[in-house]
């Protein structure tokens, strides 16, 4: 169990691109938001917890539905295949229009998809409507046919009032459909990871403890029968929960109503508190009060191309003024890391005004914001629901870099993976100077006669293939199709063996004999 | 030779501290009754001890004072052990340098002999594990006959080991046949490899330095093993060609190090290589991958150049030459030359053939990741921020895990890092105080500049802080870039050299550096300008450039008298 708040002994918050990450205080054994691992089983739901004075009563189950999944995720060490399919359940509410909501994370790399009925067991299937893993929220629908399905049910309001100190009730469903609540208090508001690595977003922390039921993977928080959040972890030592509140929920929301989703917007800047007093001198700040300190700012992203720099200092935005430590004082709250004035109270396409102070002069700064999609970085930080990118060349293994590559390692993969790939991944902005839009590099030699000689090959960054520049893998699948004269593919790396040779002829007999084998698909460009 | 990345040691040197081993026992009779393989019995060669001189193999008892690379302006710490060695000329001891590394004070002790005797390290070979001792006193020895050296014994021959190991206190004797000839990585600097012989007589800790007789003659110094735990049966000993090298080299009175080639090479094993390159299917010829720019070869071979002999050995395609009916990788031509030899290779370069001559010299970037022995640590101290060079030792004493800094370790040599920065330094420590304790979560970031200073070696660092250097505009702050951080690390001067004396005598600090010009520079790998100065304290900057300024500190240099040598 690592239940830490967001102490200030967090030097560094850093925002840069996609996300923020703040200390991970989700690692707990806990019902959810268990970190995605690609090999790992992600049924790990931890089993009954004794209850200590837990206030229980029946609930209504009129808005409540089962979800139960089907998960399968991808092997991204053997891109080609997909893991064994584990089976996850999930307590959804119903919202008006026949929606029902639950976590992504519940239905993450779903293959099959099913409402149940609490009361009668009734079951039907699903489809999905809308899903943001960053946010970690998932919209679903009956499927086609059974639209039916939700008629004796009532949808369920949502309520963004909860404040600390106030009782809400977290609802459950025991097997025999009975509803059951339990009355937990709002602790405190803060920002804290959601089920993606280094995505920070709005979270309630709730005191009280929970009893587990019928292994449900997320559950329903409501206040006067109105939905306030959806758990996402709960730490049975800590009897601590935290939710998905009704802020984000509400966010996302009115984000799919138009059909055009945008997700949450981000800065794309890292940052340092300014607690001290001598960095507070060097940047000229004066008299002022609080600010951060602008550590990184992505070329690309909101923040850089409004033109804001690495010195500046940030006093505030959009009126709010932002302490040493980075937090603004919002009226109910309390004090807030200040990414949720971005990545929850604004939308893609808004401008935000930022007061920034550079070479002691105050400035203000226009910001509008946008989103940069997972895809568009160099080393993709999450992919769910389809496959690593791959190519095999007669028992040569090449894939794009992607995170969920290095969380193959193991939660401390940035110590386990190898050191490259690792490297590579904290220093994006090298490659992306180079032209390239990916990474692509051999991640490993199938012993073949191709491959003689390249068995211990693995983990190297591809620079070029029979001349050609490759900056993803489809430059490395279109080169590919040009061998030399003597029909010998050549291979150029950035490091040790520096270039290799492969015989096209060769290749293409040995890639027949891995279907055979059992390789259903030599590749994935897509 | 370089050690490849893509290798990892997994020996354990057998040390020579006697005390901290408690005895393997192993029972006699229990082994496999049921033999499986037929071995044929070891041939026959003379392993009578009653010939051999005991009075010429001696134990050496060493007080060694382990530097403190944590906090290097401390003493160290003293511990003892021992070892073997064996005369092999007049006053000279051949041993392991392990056995003498960070030595304070040696005794030589005779089997017959109760009385210690002092001894010193003439030479030491830190990159074979081998090392030349004379007594202080010689008469002693005057009668004793030195051990005769003898040749690369045969596969499958018995050969007794002779030393003074674990277990008691006279001299022991152990037998075994020769199980292997390969070249492998010597332990001892982590970084080295060489040709070595795998025995399976027990080889314990002790033996460390002692000779492997076969018919009376030394045919090697048994130096390292596995400890039971990993292998049995297998410890290793230094062969002649390694041991003969050595003694030769030091003939005028220096020792000048292994030279290296410098060249990673590819094996030509696939059919497609050899057409690629156009070779004959002759299973001859490499591929060199990298020759590093600062090597023997570096400007001189290629990418894609394929080397068919080396002094006229044929290359086969897994990079053996055959020496003496032995299989041998091709650096075992490289490996028993000296500084300044050339060596002969036929290269063929887009289907030319051509002959090249190579001057062979020491390859200094790769000691970055070399255990380093014998050595003060270097450091700068500031106003409580501890900045140290990265190598090997400072790694593993502050355990860094910062990428950047884990970065420059492993690619120091191949990424040629050290062209830009003979030395990268790492913040490695904070020690709190007022002046600096918003600079504690910064631990362990590679310094990139100081006060306007790109840094390139240690000296840089010493001579931004303490001289007239100021980024621009910010004459009231020493300031520290860090690789990779954008947040720079700000003291203000006048807090700054306040705090400097605090510090100092708050935490015990008794010196607050100790810089030595770096190998690299040394040795002339790369040349660097001297630092731009300010015009009014030119003459001050110029002053210490390169010279250790510790030796203007008295007081820092007494301390570490000691360990001088």
């Amino acid at each position: 169990m690592m239940l830490r708040s967001l102490s200030p002994t967090a030097r560094r918050t850093f925002l840069a691109g996609l996300l923020a990450t703040l200390p991970t205080f989700f690692a707990t054994p806990g019902w959810s938001a268990q970190q995605q691992d690609p090999q790992g089983d992600p049924n790990a739901e931890e089993e009954v917890v004794v209850v200590s004075n837990a206030i229980e009563k029946p609930s209504q189950t009129d808005s409540l539905v089962r979800v139960n999944a089907t998960l399968q995720a991808y092997n991204f060490i053997r891109p080609w295949e997909k893991g064994a399919p584990t089976p996850r359940r999930g307590l959804g509410v119903l919202l008006k229009g026949d929606r029902i909501l639950v976590t992504a994370e519940s239905v993450v790399n779903a293959t099959y998809l099913e409402l149940e009925l609490p009361e009668s067991g009734e079951k039907a299937p699903a489809v999905i409507v809308g899903r943001d893993y960053e946010a970690n929220l998932a919209l679903l629908a009956p499927a086609p046919g059974n639209e039916d399905f939700l008629k004796n049910k009532k949808p369920i309001e949502i309520d963004h009032t909860a404040l600390p100190r106030e009782t809400v009730e977290v609802w459950q469903v025991e097997d025999n459909g009975d509803g059951v609540s339990t009355e937990t208090e709002v602790l405190r508001v803060s920002v804290g990871n959601y089920f993606v690595e280094g995505s920070v977003f709005l979270v309630y922390q709730l005191k009280g403890s929970l009893q587990s039921r019928a292994n449900s993977f997320t559950l329903p928080i409501v206040k006067d029968n109105k939905l306030v959040g959806m758990l996402l972890s709960y730490s049975s030592k800590e009897q601590t929960s935290y939710i998905l509140p009704a802020p984000i929920i509400e966010h996302f929301l009115a984000d799919l109503e138009d059909g055009d989703y945008q997700g949450f917007p981000n800065l794309g800047i890292g940052y340092s508190q300014t607690l001290d007093e001598q960095l507070r001198r060097f940047t000229g700040l004066g008299d002022r009060e609080g600010g951060i300190f602008i550590d990184e700012v992505t070329e690309d992203s909101s923040a850089g191309k409004a033109g804001l720099k690495q010195g500046d200092v940030i006093l505030s935005i959009e009126g709010h003024a932002i302490d040493s430590r980075g937090n603004y004082e919002h009226p109910q709250w309390g004090k807030i890391n200040f990414s949720h004035l971005v990545r929850g109270g604004a939308k893609v396409g808004d401008t935000v005004n930022l007061t920034v102070v550079r070479d002691g002069e105050e400035m203000e700064l226009p910001v509008e914001l946008m989103r940069k999609e997972p895809t568009e970085f160099l080393v993709d930080p999450y992919m769910f629901d389809r496959g690593p990118k791959y190519k095999i060349v007669g028992g040569l293994i090449f894939q794009e870099l992607t995170v969920p590559y290095l969380q193959a390692w193991g939660s401390q993969w940035a110590s386990r993976a190898p050191f490259k790939m690792v490297y590579a991944h904290a220093n994006q902005g090298l490659y992306e100077k180079e032209g390239r839009r990916k990474l692509v590099f051999l991640s490993q030699v199938l012993r073949a006669p191709s491959t003689l000689g390249y068995e211990n090959l693995g983990h190297i960054i591809v620079t070029k293939v029979n001349g050609k520049k490759i900056n993803d893998i489809r430059d490395l699948a279109v080169a590919f199709q040009n061998p030399n004269a003597q029909g010998i593919h050549v291979i150029e790396f950035d490091e040790y063996p520096k270039k290799i040779f492969v015989d096209a002829r060769l290749s293409g007999l040995v890639n027949q004999q891995l279907i055979q084998y059992g390789i259903n698909q030599l590749d994935r460009l897509d | 030779m370089i050690a490849s990345r893509r290798l990892t040691f997994t020996g354990l040197l057998l040390t020579f501290q006697v005390l901290s081993f408690s005895p393997w026992l192993f029972a006699e009779g229990v082994k496999d009754p049921e033999k499986a393989i037929e071995v044929p019995l070891p041939e026959s060669v003379q392993t009578d001890v009653s010939n051999i001189e005991f009075e010429a193999i001696v134990r050496v008892d060493v007080d060694v004072l382990s530097p403190n690379y944590r906090v290097p302006w401390n003493i160290g710490s003293t511990s003892s052990g021992n070892g073997t060695g064996f005369l092999v000329g007049e006053n000279q001891f051949l041993t392991n340098a392990h056995v003498v590394s960070n030595a304070r004070e040696i005794y030589i002790k005779k089997n017959s002999d109760p009385n210690p005797h002092k001894a010193r390290v003439l030479h030491i070979a830190h990159d074979c594990d081998l090392a030349l001792l004379e007594v202080e006193d010689p008469t002693p020895f005057l009668d004793v006959k030195p051990v005769k050296i003898g040749d690369i014994p045969k596969l499958n021959t018995t050969v007794i080991a002779v030393g003074y190991p674990i277990g008691g206190e006279r001299i022991s004797v152990t037998r075994g046949v020769v199980s292997r000839i390969d070249f492998r990585a010597y332990s001892h600097s982590s970084v080295d490899f060489h040709l070595a012989v795998q025995v399976d007589a027990a080889i314990n800790p002790g033996n460390s330095g002692g000779p492997v007789l076969q018919n009376g003659k030394v045919v090697g110094v048994a130096f390292q093993g596995y400890s039971g735990a990993v292998a049995q049966n297998t410890g290793y000993m230094i062969p002649v060609p390694v041991i003969e090298r050595f003694l030769k080299d030091v003939e005028d009175g220096h020792y000048d190090y292994y030279v290296d080639l410098a060249v990673q090479h590819m094996n030509l094993l696939n059919p497609a290589q050899r057409t690629a390159l156009s070779l004959p299917n002759d299973g001859r010829g490499v591929m060199v991958s990298i020759a590093d720019s600062s090597g023997s070869a570096g400007g001189i071979l290629e990418t894609g150049d394929v080397l068919l002999s080396i002094d006229g050995y044929d290359i086969a395609s897994d990079g053996y030459v055959t020496i003496e009916d032995e299989q041998m990788n091709l650096n075992e031509i490289v490996e028993r030359k000296f500084v300044g030899d050339t060596v002969k290779l036929a290269v063929q370069r887009d289907g030319q053939l051509r002959e090249m001559d190579i001057e062979l010299k020491r390859f200094i970037p790769y000691l970055i990741q070399s255990n380093q022995y014998d050595q003060k640590p270097q450091f700068v101290l500031f106003a409580g921020l501890q900045f140290q060079p990265i190598d090997r030792n400072m790694m593993e004493a502050h355990g860094i895990n910062d990428l950047q800094a884990r970065y420059a370790y492993a690619f120091f040599g191949s990424d040629e890092l050290y062209k830009e920065r003979p030395q990268i330094v790492v913040l490695t420590a904070v020690l709190p105080d007022e002046a600096n304790t918003h600079l504690q979560d910064y631990p362990h970031q590679v310094i990139d500049e100081v006060n306007g200073v790109k840094v390139r070696t240690l000296q840089d660092v010493y001579d931004a802080l303490y001289g007239n250097h100021h980024e621009e505009g910010k004459e009231d702050f020493h300031v520290i870039r860090c690789v990779g951080e954008g947040r720079p690390l700000v003291l203000e001067r006048s807090k700054a050299e306040e705090a400097h004396e605090r510090i100092m005598d708050k935490y015990n600090v008794s010196f607050d550096h100790y810089i030595e010009e770096p190998l690299i520079l040394k040795a002339g790998v790369v040349k660097l300008p001297p630092l731009e100065t300010e015009p009014a304290k030119k003459e001050k900057a110029e002053g210490s450039k390169n010279e250790s300024p510790g030796s203007s500190k008295p007081k820092a240099d007494g301390a570490l008298e000691a360990s001088a040598r």
